[in-house]
Protein backbone atom coordinates (compact mmCIF):
# COMPACT_ATOMS: atom_id res chain seq x y z
CA UNK A 1 0.00 0.00 0.00
CA UNK A 2 2.83 2.36 0.55
CA UNK A 3 4.40 1.91 -2.26
CA UNK A 4 3.11 2.07 -5.91
CA UNK A 5 6.15 1.48 -8.36
CA UNK A 6 3.34 2.81 -11.09
CA UNK A 7 3.85 5.67 -13.06
CA UNK A 8 2.05 8.97 -10.90
CA UNK A 9 -0.49 10.49 -11.92
CA UNK A 10 -0.30 13.98 -12.91
CA UNK A 11 -3.08 15.23 -11.09
CA UNK A 12 -4.24 14.94 -7.85
CA UNK A 13 -0.86 13.29 -7.06
CA UNK A 14 -0.53 11.10 -4.18
CA UNK A 15 -2.17 12.72 -1.14
CA UNK A 16 0.56 14.59 0.89
CA UNK A 17 -1.18 13.00 3.85
CA UNK A 18 -1.26 9.56 4.09
CA UNK A 19 -3.88 7.65 6.02
CA UNK A 20 -3.55 7.34 9.76
CA UNK A 21 -1.68 4.12 10.88
CA UNK A 22 -4.99 2.95 12.31
CA UNK A 23 -6.45 3.52 9.44
CA UNK A 24 -3.81 1.28 7.36
CA UNK A 25 -3.75 -0.58 10.17
CA UNK A 26 -7.71 -1.52 10.12
CA UNK A 27 -8.31 -1.93 6.51
CA UNK A 28 -4.34 -3.75 6.16
CA UNK A 29 -6.33 -5.86 8.44
CA UNK A 30 -9.45 -6.49 8.75
CA UNK A 31 -10.73 -5.95 5.28
CA UNK A 32 -9.15 -9.51 4.40
CA UNK A 33 -10.52 -11.09 7.70
CA UNK A 34 -14.05 -9.37 6.30
CA UNK A 35 -13.61 -10.76 2.99
CA UNK A 36 -12.25 -13.65 3.94
CA UNK A 37 -14.65 -14.67 6.62
CA UNK A 38 -17.59 -16.15 3.82
CA UNK A 39 -15.76 -19.03 3.97
CA UNK A 40 -13.56 -17.71 1.04
CA UNK A 41 -10.27 -19.60 0.13
CA UNK A 42 -7.62 -17.45 -1.79
CA UNK A 43 -8.82 -18.02 -5.65
CA UNK A 44 -8.01 -17.33 -9.09
CA UNK A 45 -9.70 -14.73 -10.57
CA UNK A 46 -10.36 -14.01 -13.89
CA UNK A 47 -11.89 -10.30 -14.17
CA UNK A 48 -13.48 -9.56 -18.12
CA UNK A 49 -13.09 -5.65 -18.26
CA UNK A 50 -13.60 -3.08 -20.59
CA UNK A 51 -10.26 -1.17 -22.33
CA UNK A 52 -11.05 2.39 -20.37
CA UNK A 53 -10.34 0.54 -17.20
CA UNK A 54 -6.83 -1.11 -18.02
CA UNK A 55 -4.61 1.33 -15.86
CA UNK A 56 -7.46 1.33 -12.88
CA UNK A 57 -7.86 -1.78 -12.81
CA UNK A 58 -4.35 -3.21 -12.94
CA UNK A 59 -3.69 -1.31 -10.24
CA UNK A 60 -6.69 -2.09 -8.01
CA UNK A 61 -6.00 -5.44 -8.87
CA UNK A 62 -2.79 -5.50 -7.55
CA UNK A 63 -3.87 -4.22 -4.14
CA UNK A 64 -6.91 -6.44 -4.11
CA UNK A 65 -4.46 -9.52 -4.38
CA UNK A 66 -2.22 -8.27 -1.99
CA UNK A 67 -4.89 -7.71 0.89
CA UNK A 68 -6.75 -10.69 -0.29
CA UNK A 69 -4.08 -13.40 -1.70
CA UNK A 70 -5.91 -13.73 -4.42
CA UNK A 71 -4.20 -13.98 -8.19
CA UNK A 72 -6.47 -11.55 -10.18
CA UNK A 73 -5.54 -11.90 -13.89
CA UNK A 74 -7.75 -9.45 -15.90
CA UNK A 75 -8.93 -9.80 -19.65
CA UNK A 76 -9.06 -6.05 -21.09
CA UNK A 77 -11.21 -5.97 -24.69
CA UNK A 78 -14.17 -3.52 -26.18
CA UNK A 79 -16.86 -4.20 -23.78
CA UNK A 80 -18.44 -5.25 -26.81
CA UNK A 81 -16.07 -7.86 -27.50
CA UNK A 82 -15.87 -9.17 -23.90
CA UNK A 83 -20.01 -9.61 -23.87
CA UNK A 84 -19.58 -11.74 -27.29
CA UNK A 85 -16.76 -14.09 -25.52
CA UNK A 86 -18.91 -14.49 -22.74
CA UNK A 87 -22.06 -14.98 -24.29
CA UNK A 88 -20.18 -17.68 -26.68
CA UNK A 89 -19.17 -19.08 -23.10
CA UNK A 90 -15.90 -17.70 -21.84
CA UNK A 91 -15.47 -18.26 -18.18
CA UNK A 92 -14.92 -14.88 -16.32
CA UNK A 93 -15.44 -14.42 -12.29
CA UNK A 94 -16.40 -11.02 -12.92
CA UNK A 95 -18.03 -8.83 -16.00
CA UNK A 96 -17.10 -5.20 -15.92
CA UNK A 97 -18.55 -3.25 -18.34
CA UNK A 98 -18.06 0.58 -19.94
CA UNK A 99 -21.71 0.73 -21.04
CA UNK A 100 -25.16 -0.91 -19.53
CA UNK A 101 -25.98 -2.04 -23.38
CA UNK A 102 -23.43 -4.21 -23.10
CA UNK A 103 -24.16 -5.71 -19.74
CA UNK A 104 -27.89 -5.45 -18.88
CA UNK A 105 -28.82 -7.58 -21.61
CA UNK A 106 -26.41 -10.26 -19.96
CA UNK A 107 -27.81 -9.95 -16.04
CA UNK A 108 -29.52 -13.69 -15.19
CA UNK A 109 -27.70 -14.80 -17.80
CA UNK A 110 -24.11 -14.61 -17.70
CA UNK A 111 -23.86 -11.87 -14.61
CA UNK A 112 -25.72 -12.32 -11.69
CA UNK A 113 -26.67 -8.48 -10.60
CA UNK A 114 -25.75 -4.98 -12.01
CA UNK A 115 -23.65 -2.61 -9.37
CA UNK A 116 -22.63 1.05 -10.85
CA UNK A 117 -18.87 0.91 -9.63
CA UNK A 118 -17.74 3.93 -11.79
CA UNK A 119 -18.99 7.05 -13.96
CA UNK A 120 -16.70 8.38 -17.11
CA UNK A 121 -17.34 11.12 -19.26
CA UNK A 122 -16.01 11.83 -23.12
CA UNK A 123 -13.55 14.20 -23.80
CA UNK A 124 -11.82 15.56 -27.18
CA UNK A 125 -8.37 14.76 -27.75
CA UNK A 126 -5.22 15.96 -29.68
CA UNK A 127 -1.79 16.18 -30.10
CA UNK A 128 0.27 17.83 -27.74
CA UNK A 129 0.87 21.39 -28.64
CA UNK A 130 -1.52 21.16 -32.16
CA UNK A 131 -3.53 24.42 -32.33
CA UNK A 132 -5.85 23.08 -34.73
CA UNK A 133 -8.46 22.15 -32.13
CA UNK A 134 -9.32 24.63 -29.83
CA UNK A 135 -13.50 24.15 -29.62
CA UNK A 136 -16.04 22.06 -30.67
CA UNK A 137 -16.48 23.73 -33.58
CA UNK A 138 -12.68 23.23 -34.93
CA UNK A 139 -13.72 19.18 -35.22
CA UNK A 140 -15.56 19.98 -38.59
CA UNK A 141 -13.40 21.75 -40.18
CA UNK A 142 -12.46 20.30 -43.76
CA UNK A 143 -9.16 18.42 -43.81
CA UNK A 144 -9.25 17.80 -40.18
CA UNK A 145 -8.18 13.98 -39.74
CA UNK A 146 -10.67 12.32 -36.47
CA UNK A 147 -10.68 8.59 -35.00
CA UNK A 148 -13.44 7.56 -32.88
CA UNK A 149 -14.54 4.21 -31.34
CA UNK A 150 -16.62 1.83 -33.50
CA UNK A 151 -20.52 1.24 -33.49
CA UNK A 152 -21.07 -1.21 -31.16
CA UNK A 153 -18.42 0.20 -28.64
CA UNK A 154 -19.17 1.95 -25.61
CA UNK A 155 -16.98 4.93 -26.30
CA UNK A 156 -18.60 5.12 -29.66
CA UNK A 157 -21.69 4.79 -29.19
CA UNK A 158 -21.42 7.85 -26.29
CA UNK A 159 -19.63 9.59 -29.45
CA UNK A 160 -22.55 9.26 -31.67
CA UNK A 161 -24.86 10.37 -28.44
CA UNK A 162 -22.92 13.46 -27.93
CA UNK A 163 -23.22 14.62 -31.87
CA UNK A 164 -26.87 13.92 -31.39
CA UNK A 165 -27.21 16.12 -28.25
CA UNK A 166 -24.91 19.13 -30.04
CA UNK A 167 -27.08 18.88 -33.31
CA UNK A 168 -30.03 19.17 -31.06
CA UNK A 169 -28.83 22.28 -29.26
CA UNK A 170 -28.17 23.83 -32.78
CA UNK A 171 -24.66 25.97 -30.87
CA UNK A 172 -22.44 24.59 -33.56
CA UNK A 173 -24.66 25.14 -36.61
CA UNK A 174 -26.55 22.54 -38.89
CA UNK A 175 -25.76 19.21 -39.97
CA UNK A 176 -22.86 19.19 -36.94
CA UNK A 177 -22.68 15.67 -36.89
CA UNK A 178 -22.64 15.05 -40.35
CA UNK A 179 -19.81 18.06 -40.89
CA UNK A 180 -17.93 16.20 -37.85
CA UNK A 181 -18.48 12.05 -39.24
CA UNK A 182 -17.01 13.43 -42.89
CA UNK A 183 -13.46 13.98 -41.03
CA UNK A 184 -13.26 10.63 -39.56
CA UNK A 185 -10.87 8.38 -40.63
CA UNK A 186 -11.15 5.35 -39.04
CA UNK A 187 -13.25 3.78 -36.34
CA UNK A 188 -11.53 1.19 -33.91
CA UNK A 189 -12.76 -1.63 -32.30
CA UNK A 190 -11.52 -0.24 -28.40
CA UNK A 191 -11.23 2.94 -27.45
CA UNK A 192 -7.26 2.37 -26.29
CA UNK A 193 -6.79 2.53 -30.01
CA UNK A 194 -8.67 5.60 -30.78
CA UNK A 195 -6.36 6.99 -28.02
CA UNK A 196 -3.30 5.29 -29.51
CA UNK A 197 -4.03 6.68 -32.67
CA UNK A 198 -3.87 10.39 -31.24
CA UNK A 199 -0.78 9.50 -29.19
CA UNK A 200 1.43 8.19 -32.42
CA UNK A 201 0.18 11.57 -34.18
CA UNK A 202 -1.38 10.05 -36.81
CA UNK A 203 -4.85 11.25 -36.28
CA UNK A 204 -5.26 15.39 -35.74
CA UNK A 205 -8.65 14.67 -32.52
CA UNK A 206 -10.15 11.67 -30.84
CA UNK A 207 -12.76 11.62 -28.68
CA UNK A 208 -12.15 9.46 -25.88
CA UNK A 209 -12.59 8.74 -22.21
CA UNK A 210 -11.46 11.70 -19.65
CA UNK A 211 -9.95 8.08 -17.46
CA UNK A 212 -8.10 7.54 -20.97
CA UNK A 213 -5.78 10.60 -20.62
CA UNK A 214 -3.70 8.76 -18.46
CA UNK A 215 0.05 10.24 -17.13
CA UNK A 216 1.79 8.06 -20.30
CA UNK A 217 -0.61 10.22 -22.45
CA UNK A 218 -0.65 13.52 -21.33
CA UNK A 219 3.10 13.79 -22.38
CA UNK A 220 1.72 13.40 -25.83
CA UNK A 221 -1.85 14.82 -26.20
CA UNK A 222 -4.12 17.58 -24.50
CA UNK A 223 -7.69 17.35 -23.84
CA UNK A 224 -10.19 19.87 -24.90
CA UNK A 225 -12.47 19.71 -22.49
CA UNK A 226 -16.17 19.31 -23.85
CA UNK A 227 -19.48 22.04 -22.43
CA UNK A 228 -20.66 20.20 -19.51
CA UNK A 229 -24.46 20.23 -21.28
CA UNK A 230 -22.99 17.91 -23.48
CA UNK A 231 -20.50 16.07 -21.55
CA UNK A 232 -23.04 12.87 -20.04
CA UNK A 233 -21.72 11.05 -17.56
CA UNK A 234 -21.87 7.35 -18.05
CA UNK A 235 -22.36 4.77 -15.67
CA UNK A 236 -20.26 1.33 -15.66
CA UNK A 237 -21.54 -1.61 -14.34
CA UNK A 238 -19.79 -4.69 -12.80
CA UNK A 239 -21.13 -8.07 -11.85
CA UNK A 240 -20.17 -11.26 -10.53
CA UNK A 241 -20.67 -14.48 -13.57
CA UNK A 242 -23.43 -17.13 -12.46
CA UNK A 243 -20.81 -19.81 -13.86
CA UNK A 244 -18.19 -18.22 -11.07
CA UNK A 245 -16.02 -20.75 -9.61
CA UNK A 246 -14.72 -18.84 -7.06
CA UNK A 247 -18.04 -16.55 -6.65
CA UNK A 248 -17.19 -15.26 -2.60
CA UNK A 249 -13.93 -14.28 -4.07
CA UNK A 250 -15.71 -12.65 -7.08
CA UNK A 251 -17.85 -10.18 -4.87
CA UNK A 252 -15.45 -9.72 -2.54
CA UNK A 253 -13.65 -8.35 -5.38
CA UNK A 254 -16.79 -6.20 -6.62
CA UNK A 255 -16.87 -4.80 -2.40
CA UNK A 256 -13.42 -3.98 -3.08
CA UNK A 257 -14.42 -1.14 -6.41
CA UNK A 258 -17.28 0.02 -4.04
CA UNK A 259 -14.56 0.32 -1.16
CA UNK A 260 -12.80 3.92 -0.47
CA UNK A 261 -9.45 2.09 -1.39
CA UNK A 262 -10.69 0.65 -4.74
CA UNK A 263 -12.73 4.42 -5.55
CA UNK A 264 -10.04 6.50 -4.78
CA UNK A 265 -8.30 4.23 -7.45
CA UNK A 266 -10.30 4.40 -9.78
CA UNK A 267 -10.77 8.21 -9.25
CA UNK A 268 -6.87 8.52 -9.41
CA UNK A 269 -7.11 7.56 -12.86
CA UNK A 270 -10.06 9.68 -13.62
CA UNK A 271 -13.10 8.06 -13.01
CA UNK A 272 -15.66 9.44 -11.46
CA UNK A 273 -17.16 8.42 -7.73
CA UNK A 274 -20.27 6.09 -8.44
CA UNK A 275 -22.70 8.19 -6.72
CA UNK B 1 -6.51 -35.21 -36.25
CA UNK B 2 -8.11 -34.52 -39.46
CA UNK B 3 -11.29 -34.21 -37.50
CA UNK B 4 -9.27 -31.32 -35.85
CA UNK B 5 -8.45 -29.23 -38.97
CA UNK B 6 -11.26 -30.19 -40.76
CA UNK B 7 -14.31 -29.06 -38.16
CA UNK B 8 -13.54 -25.88 -37.67
CA UNK B 9 -14.00 -25.16 -41.33
CA UNK B 10 -16.63 -27.10 -42.36
CA UNK B 11 -18.68 -25.65 -39.34
CA UNK B 12 -17.89 -21.79 -40.56
CA UNK B 13 -19.53 -23.11 -44.20
CA UNK B 14 -22.32 -24.78 -42.41
CA UNK B 15 -22.88 -21.78 -40.18
CA UNK B 16 -22.69 -19.37 -42.49
CA UNK B 17 -24.48 -20.88 -45.66
CA UNK B 18 -27.62 -20.49 -44.21
CA UNK B 19 -31.48 -18.71 -45.40
CA UNK B 20 -29.85 -15.26 -44.59
CA UNK B 21 -26.17 -15.93 -46.76
CA UNK B 22 -27.64 -13.53 -49.69
CA UNK B 23 -29.15 -10.93 -48.09
CA UNK B 24 -26.05 -10.48 -46.02
CA UNK B 25 -23.52 -10.77 -48.80
CA UNK B 26 -25.78 -8.41 -50.68
CA UNK B 27 -26.00 -5.75 -47.45
CA UNK B 28 -23.90 -2.43 -47.86
CA UNK B 29 -21.75 -3.47 -45.18
CA UNK B 30 -20.62 -6.44 -46.88
CA UNK B 31 -20.50 -5.82 -50.50
CA UNK B 32 -17.91 -2.32 -49.13
CA UNK B 33 -15.79 -4.73 -47.50
CA UNK B 34 -15.65 -7.24 -50.77
CA UNK B 35 -15.11 -3.95 -52.71
CA UNK B 36 -12.21 -2.80 -50.38
CA UNK B 37 -10.32 -6.20 -50.05
CA UNK B 38 -10.74 -6.85 -54.12
CA UNK B 39 -9.47 -3.87 -55.65
CA UNK B 40 -6.78 -3.12 -52.62
CA UNK B 41 -5.62 -6.96 -53.11
CA UNK B 42 -5.49 -6.63 -56.58
CA UNK B 43 -3.83 -3.74 -56.95
CA UNK B 44 -0.85 -5.17 -54.48
CA UNK B 45 -0.68 -7.91 -56.48
CA UNK B 46 -0.07 -5.82 -59.57
CA UNK B 47 2.24 -4.35 -57.80
CA UNK B 48 4.02 -7.23 -56.21
CA UNK B 49 4.29 -8.50 -59.96
CA UNK B 50 5.88 -5.52 -61.46
CA UNK B 51 8.55 -4.34 -58.52
CA UNK B 52 9.29 -7.84 -57.49
CA UNK B 53 10.00 -9.73 -60.35
CA UNK B 54 12.91 -7.69 -61.30
CA UNK B 55 14.65 -8.40 -58.23
CA UNK B 56 13.55 -12.11 -58.25
CA UNK B 57 15.30 -12.58 -61.50
CA UNK B 58 18.84 -11.00 -60.47
CA UNK B 59 18.75 -12.40 -56.86
CA UNK B 60 18.50 -15.53 -58.80
CA UNK B 61 21.11 -14.86 -62.20
CA UNK B 62 23.62 -12.96 -59.97
CA UNK B 63 25.89 -13.59 -57.21
CA UNK B 64 27.32 -10.92 -54.99
CA UNK B 65 29.08 -10.75 -51.31
CA UNK B 66 26.51 -10.05 -49.41
CA UNK B 67 23.37 -11.93 -51.03
CA UNK B 68 22.81 -14.41 -48.35
CA UNK B 69 22.23 -11.89 -45.85
CA UNK B 70 19.81 -9.33 -48.42
CA UNK B 71 17.94 -12.63 -49.25
CA UNK B 72 17.70 -13.23 -45.60
CA UNK B 73 16.23 -9.94 -44.91
CA UNK B 74 13.58 -9.54 -47.60
CA UNK B 75 12.69 -12.88 -46.44
CA UNK B 76 11.89 -11.30 -42.72
CA UNK B 77 8.24 -9.91 -43.49
CA UNK B 78 7.10 -13.47 -44.11
CA UNK B 79 8.40 -14.82 -40.76
CA UNK B 80 7.54 -11.71 -39.04
CA UNK B 81 4.20 -11.21 -37.15
CA UNK B 82 1.91 -8.54 -39.08
CA UNK B 83 1.16 -6.60 -36.30
CA UNK B 84 4.97 -5.67 -35.26
CA UNK B 85 5.32 -4.78 -39.33
CA UNK B 86 2.38 -2.55 -38.93
CA UNK B 87 4.47 -0.47 -36.38
CA UNK B 88 7.65 -0.67 -38.42
CA UNK B 89 5.41 0.98 -41.50
CA UNK B 90 3.86 3.76 -38.98
CA UNK B 91 7.14 4.37 -37.73
CA UNK B 92 8.44 4.90 -41.26
CA UNK B 93 5.42 6.04 -43.24
CA UNK B 94 3.46 7.85 -40.06
CA UNK B 95 3.42 11.24 -40.06
CA UNK B 96 5.93 12.01 -37.55
CA UNK B 97 7.58 8.69 -38.89
CA UNK B 98 11.01 8.84 -40.97
CA UNK B 99 9.54 9.34 -44.50
CA UNK B 100 6.31 9.95 -43.33
CA UNK B 101 6.85 13.58 -41.87
CA UNK B 102 8.77 14.59 -45.05
CA UNK B 103 6.06 13.51 -47.08
CA UNK B 104 3.14 15.28 -44.87
CA UNK B 105 5.18 18.36 -45.46
CA UNK B 106 4.53 17.80 -49.40
CA UNK B 107 1.38 17.31 -48.89
CA UNK B 108 1.01 13.41 -49.40
CA UNK B 109 -0.49 11.64 -46.26
CA UNK B 110 -0.70 7.78 -46.07
CA UNK B 111 -1.86 6.56 -42.68
CA UNK B 112 -5.92 6.09 -42.98
CA UNK B 113 -6.24 5.94 -46.54
CA UNK B 114 -6.29 2.83 -48.91
CA UNK B 115 -2.87 3.52 -49.91
CA UNK B 116 -1.91 2.30 -46.62
CA UNK B 117 -4.17 -0.59 -46.83
CA UNK B 118 -2.08 -1.47 -49.80
CA UNK B 119 1.16 -0.39 -48.69
CA UNK B 120 0.82 -2.94 -45.51
CA UNK B 121 -0.30 -6.02 -47.94
CA UNK B 122 2.69 -5.40 -49.71
CA UNK B 123 4.96 -5.36 -47.20
CA UNK B 124 3.39 -8.36 -45.47
CA UNK B 125 2.81 -10.57 -48.72
CA UNK B 126 5.94 -9.93 -51.43
CA UNK B 127 7.65 -11.36 -50.05
CA UNK B 128 6.17 -14.59 -50.47
CA UNK B 129 5.83 -13.61 -54.29
CA UNK B 130 10.04 -13.28 -54.16
CA UNK B 131 10.35 -16.58 -52.86
CA UNK B 132 8.33 -18.12 -55.20
CA UNK B 133 9.99 -16.21 -58.32
CA UNK B 134 13.57 -16.53 -57.13
CA UNK B 135 13.12 -20.49 -56.75
CA UNK B 136 11.61 -20.34 -60.77
CA UNK B 137 14.07 -18.16 -62.37
CA UNK B 138 16.62 -20.60 -60.80
CA UNK B 139 15.08 -23.80 -61.86
CA UNK B 140 15.90 -22.65 -65.63
CA UNK B 141 18.21 -24.88 -66.69
CA UNK B 142 20.37 -22.67 -68.19
CA UNK B 143 22.01 -24.96 -70.83
CA UNK B 144 18.53 -24.40 -72.38
CA UNK B 145 19.04 -20.68 -72.62
CA UNK B 146 22.63 -20.92 -73.62
CA UNK B 147 21.53 -23.47 -76.77
CA UNK B 148 18.97 -20.67 -77.59
CA UNK B 149 21.96 -17.92 -77.25
CA UNK B 150 24.02 -20.08 -79.67
CA UNK B 151 21.14 -20.30 -82.07
CA UNK B 152 21.46 -16.87 -82.32
CA UNK B 153 18.67 -15.57 -79.91
CA UNK B 154 19.25 -12.09 -78.75
CA UNK B 155 19.20 -11.72 -74.80
CA UNK B 156 15.73 -10.50 -74.87
CA UNK B 157 14.73 -13.11 -76.75
CA UNK B 158 16.00 -15.69 -74.77
CA UNK B 159 14.08 -14.45 -71.53
CA UNK B 160 10.73 -14.03 -73.57
CA UNK B 161 11.08 -17.34 -75.03
CA UNK B 162 12.76 -19.62 -72.82
CA UNK B 163 13.60 -18.31 -69.15
CA UNK B 164 9.88 -16.32 -68.93
CA UNK B 165 7.71 -19.54 -69.82
CA UNK B 166 9.83 -22.01 -67.81
CA UNK B 167 9.36 -19.50 -64.55
CA UNK B 168 5.82 -18.32 -65.59
CA UNK B 169 3.52 -21.84 -63.42
CA UNK B 170 6.47 -20.42 -60.00
CA UNK B 171 5.78 -17.18 -60.89
CA UNK B 172 2.20 -17.29 -61.41
CA UNK B 173 2.12 -19.66 -57.95
CA UNK B 174 3.73 -17.31 -56.11
CA UNK B 175 1.55 -14.50 -56.85
CA UNK B 176 -1.41 -16.64 -55.87
CA UNK B 177 0.29 -17.54 -52.68
CA UNK B 178 1.05 -13.39 -51.74
CA UNK B 179 -2.60 -12.96 -52.97
CA UNK B 180 -4.08 -14.90 -50.56
CA UNK B 181 -1.48 -13.67 -48.17
CA UNK B 182 -2.66 -10.06 -48.67
CA UNK B 183 -6.56 -11.02 -48.27
CA UNK B 184 -6.16 -12.38 -44.62
CA UNK B 185 -3.57 -9.20 -43.67
CA UNK B 186 -4.92 -7.99 -40.30
CA UNK B 187 -2.47 -7.09 -38.17
CA UNK B 188 -0.23 -4.72 -40.13
CA UNK B 189 -3.37 -3.19 -41.57
CA UNK B 190 -5.81 -2.33 -38.11
CA UNK B 191 -2.44 -0.44 -36.90
CA UNK B 192 -1.49 1.24 -39.96
CA UNK B 193 -4.31 1.98 -42.19
CA UNK B 194 -7.58 2.39 -39.48
CA UNK B 195 -10.76 0.93 -40.25
CA UNK B 196 -13.39 3.05 -41.98
CA UNK B 197 -16.33 0.80 -44.16
CA UNK B 198 -16.02 1.30 -47.77
CA UNK B 199 -12.56 3.01 -47.61
CA UNK B 200 -10.08 0.91 -45.87
CA UNK B 201 -12.16 -1.94 -43.67
CA UNK B 202 -10.78 -5.16 -45.54
CA UNK B 203 -12.58 -8.43 -45.37
CA UNK B 204 -10.87 -9.34 -42.13
CA UNK B 205 -11.13 -6.12 -40.56
CA UNK B 206 -14.86 -6.61 -41.39
CA UNK B 207 -15.05 -9.78 -39.41
CA UNK B 208 -13.80 -8.68 -36.37
CA UNK B 209 -15.50 -5.78 -36.08
CA UNK B 210 -18.93 -7.84 -36.84
CA UNK B 211 -17.93 -10.08 -34.29
CA UNK B 212 -18.44 -7.72 -32.02
CA UNK B 213 -21.73 -6.48 -32.30
CA UNK B 214 -23.51 -8.75 -34.86
CA UNK B 215 -22.85 -12.47 -35.51
CA UNK B 216 -24.12 -12.91 -38.91
CA UNK B 217 -21.43 -10.83 -41.48
CA UNK B 218 -18.77 -12.43 -39.88
CA UNK B 219 -20.00 -15.92 -40.37
CA UNK B 220 -21.30 -14.95 -44.00
CA UNK B 221 -17.65 -13.38 -44.51
CA UNK B 222 -15.91 -16.30 -42.98
CA UNK B 223 -17.85 -18.73 -44.80
CA UNK B 224 -16.60 -16.51 -48.11
CA UNK B 225 -12.93 -16.46 -47.08
CA UNK B 226 -13.13 -20.54 -46.75
CA UNK B 227 -14.34 -20.69 -50.44
CA UNK B 228 -11.97 -18.27 -51.32
CA UNK B 229 -8.99 -20.59 -49.53
CA UNK B 230 -10.41 -23.73 -51.26
CA UNK B 231 -9.68 -22.53 -54.77
CA UNK B 232 -6.62 -20.69 -54.04
CA UNK B 233 -5.41 -24.18 -52.67
CA UNK B 234 -6.80 -25.78 -55.81
CA UNK B 235 -4.89 -23.20 -58.20
CA UNK B 236 -1.70 -23.61 -56.32
CA UNK B 237 -2.34 -27.34 -56.96
CA UNK B 238 -3.00 -27.50 -60.60
CA UNK B 239 -0.50 -25.08 -61.21
CA UNK B 240 2.48 -27.43 -59.26
CA UNK B 241 1.16 -30.28 -61.30
CA UNK B 242 1.44 -28.47 -64.52
CA UNK B 243 4.88 -27.28 -63.33
CA UNK B 244 5.96 -30.84 -62.52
Amino acid sequence: MNHRPTRPPASRARAPRRPSLTGRLLTGLFLPALLLSGGAQAAALTVFAASSLTDAFTEIGRDFDRQTGNRTTFQFAGSQTLRTQLENGARADVFASASDTQFTPLVGKVVAARQVFARNTLTVIVPRGSARVRTLADLTRPGLRIVIAAPGVPAGEYTRQLLAAVDRAGTYGQDYAARFMKNVVSEEPNVRQVALKVQLGEADAAVVYTSDVTPALKARVQAVALPSRFAALTPYPVGVTLDSRSAPQARAFVAYLLSPDGQRTLRKWGFRAAR
Amino acid sequence: MTAFLLLPTLTLLARGLNASFLPTLLSPAVTDTLRVSLWTTGLSVLLTAALVTPVAFLLARFDFRGKAVLETLLDLPVVLPPVVAGLGLLLVFGRTGLLGAPLELAGVSVAFTPAAVVMAQLFTSAPFYLRAARAGFSAVDRDVEQAAQIDGAGRAQVFRFITWPLAFPFLLEGLVLAWARALGEFGATILFAGSLQGRTRTVTLSVYAALESDLGPALVLSAVMVCVAFTVLLVVRSLAARRG
